[in-house]
């Protein structure tokens, strides 16, 4: 009769290892063998898990949209018409959900990425409803700009130590600055000019409140924190 | 075997899919017979047509038989397996003069074996209430197969001796264990996260429901009850889960709770909705919904079928009996099955992880009591 004294069990014949505890139990001096995974190396499966649940959730509600906006155009219309719109923006949303889910905490991937993901459902919008008439004047540059204003306000956000108030005065600065940019393009494709009127007026109302929220955060607070100030 | 299935036609099906619902579809064709692997339980080819959802299974001296869980559960399926060694054992020139409770061959098939229990006694009832999401074991999963079992026999006496002491039955009491090395677990897994801490430990306790209604049924017919321990509340001693554990399962096991599960199972598939919805879509949307609701409910599994019994002249030939579990999935990651045969109990560990953990604070704990505890060889060479 084997006795394994690590787990206070007697072992059948023929078992030269403890399938317990993993040791040989006639060899007295070995060290008692513990497990690599417990309790040092648990792992978290959880989150991983839930998030390739909710991928495989949002891909069947995705492409379940899809499948009864095209059905349901068939049947109304003579061909595909209105359900193409719907369907590049379907793809698009699960396509930026999926990054998310996946690049998790990669901002500089993700911000990227969605970019890119935007980008082509607008130029096959385009494609669908004009044959490609406003994308490369208007919606490439306008996207590219909201990313850049977003990304800056994201590094200033990532660079800062002490974030507050200057986080959203940058927030509004930034958003002034995409105004000026987006009416510049407007203009330029719809009137072949530029005439600044209501991006100056949203600047100039905007930017007081960034000097005001700059002056509160580096004067008067000195970095208090975004979540004690909007902490409900 | 073909003069055992003859007995047991309802078992003799496959599954067949309608455009709303699957459906088991008459098939003569008899199950396989196959020699033992080295994993138990693998998966059956349950689309491939005419495929059975039951095989026998041989190594030795030992015969098993695997169902689906589609067919039986384990009281029809050791309903089955008795019949079948009986069958086996008069072919061979035994002679049992008083085969008791066994289910001869050739002995007229009644209606009622082949009755769903689950529609039968269907009442419509409130539904329990809802359960928190249970704490799962946080070990890795083995590499494919991941499926390792461990099993070990103790003397009935010895575990029957301290249940008594303790005024519990044997399956409160090993529950209790159950519980108590799970609590060691999360308590030595302690910083793993806010969310793991708001958990419940849970523990999946099948019941025969044929104990709690009239039939005869051979068919599926099992629910399951859910004690848990909250330790959000604080750490239990052995003797405060024992208790807890105990009326748990008195309350949850009485018939008018139970009727409370199998109301709430069965009204899900009378909902109009559910039945118009294409197969197709209801086997995805099932699909999420079990790996994200149903296996997230419970830590893990304690089946407990009881005491084989057998007539005198049968036990001699036969040296033990053993179930193994229902394979466990990712989220509950282990599961546990019990059974009497005269003086033994058999205890069967069925795990997909790389951790022991569990089965060593449980064989721990019961060696620590005074129960011999013998881990037995998977090499299997004696025994039926």
């Amino acid at each position: 009769m084997t006795l394994c004294v690590n787990c206070g069990v007697e072992l059948d014949d023929g078992l030269k290892i403890c399938p317990l505890c993993g040791k040989d139990p006639e060899n007295k001096g070995e060290q008692e063998k513990i497990s690599g995974n417990y309790p040092s190396d648990i792992i978290q499966l959880e989150k991983k898990e839930t998030r390739r649940y909710l991928w495989e959730l949002s891909g069947i509600i995705a492409f379940s949209g899809i499948a009864v906006c095209t059905i349901l155009d068939l049947l109304t219309g003579k061909g595909l018409n209105w359900s193409l719109f719907s369907d590049v923006s379907i793809t698009a949303a699960w396509v930026i959900l999926t990054l998310y889910l996946f690049a998790y905490k990669r901002t500089l991937i993700i911000v990227t990425l969605q970019m890119l993901a935007i980008l082509t459902a607008l130029y096959f919008i385009d494609l669908i409803a004009t044959g490609r008439e406003w994308f490369f004047p208007v919606g490439l540059p306008v996207t590219f700009a909201g990313f850049i204003a977003a990304g800056t306000v994201i590094v200033l956000y990532r660079v800062v130590h002490l974030k507050g108030m200057n986080i959203i005065a940058s927030g509004f600065i930034a958003l002034s600055g995409y105004c000026i940019i987006t009416e510049i393009i407007f203009d330029k494709y719809l009137r072949g000019f530029v005439d600044l009127q209501w991006s100056l007026i949203v600047a100039v109302s905007i930017l007081p409140i960034a000097l005001l929220f700059f002056f509160y955060h580096y004067r008067l607070k000195k970095g208090n924190r975004l979540d004690s100030i909007f902490h409900i | 075997m073909a003069i055992t299935s003859h007995r047991f036609p309802y078992f003799s099906v496959s599954l067949g899919s309608g455009i709303f619902w699957h459906f088991l579809e008459f098939n003569d064709q008899l199950p396989r017979i196959q020699v033992e692997e080295e994993i138990p339980c693998t998966a059956f080819a349950v689309k491939r047509r005419n495929e059975p959802l039951y095989r026998v299974i041989i190594k030795g001296k030992r015969i098993s038989v695997e169902f689906t869980h589609i067919l039986t559960d384990g009281g029809g399926g050791l309903e089955y397996l008795k019949s079948l060694v009986y069958t086996y054992l008069t072919l061979t020139g035994k002679h049992i003069s008083t085969p008791g409770e066994i289910i001869l061959p050739g002995t007229p098939v009644s209606k009622e074996e082949s009755e769903d229990g689950y529609i039968k006694f269907f009442q419509k009832l409130p539904p329990p209430s809802k359960l928190v999401r249970a704490w799962h074991l946080p070990f890795k999963l083995n590499k494919r197969p991941r499926l390792r079992v461990i099993r070990a026999e103790i003397k009935v006496d010895e575990i029957l001796a301290i249940s008594r002491k303790l005024k519990v039955s044997v399956t409160e009491y090993f529950v209790s264990v159950y519980f108590f090395s799970l609590q060691k677990i999360f308590i030595s897994s302690k910083g793993f996260g806010k969310k793991e801490k708001r958990k419940v430990l849970r523990i999946e306790v099948p019941v025969n429901m044929r104990n709690k209604f009239p039939t005869r049924t051979m068919r599926n017919f099992s629910l399951f009850v859910l004690p848990e321990i909250d330790v959000r509340l604080g750490t239990y001693t052995f003797e405060e889960i024992l208790k807890s554990v105990h009326h748990q399962l008195q309350i949850s096991t009485d018939i008018k709770q139970i009727s409370r599960f199998l109301s709430s199972n069965v009204s899900y598939e009378k909902l109009l909705i559910i039945r118009i919805m294409p197969l197709f879509i209801k086997k995805m949307v099932t699909a999420v919904i079990y790996r994200n609701l149903a296996s997230k409910r419970w830590t893990g599994m304690v089946t407990n079928l009881g005491l084989v019994t057998l007539p005198g002249e049968m036990e001699d030939m036969i040296d033990s009996f053993e179930l193994i579990p229902t394979p466990p999935n990712r989220k509950v990651k282990s599961g546990c099955a019990l059974l009497s045969y005269r003086d033994k109990l058999r205890i069967c560990f069925c795990d997909i992880t790389q951790s022991t953990e569990v089965e060593r604070h449980i064989f721990r704990h019961l060696s620590d009591a005074g129960i011999h505890v013998k881990i037995l060889n998977n090499n299997y060479k004696h025994g039926v």
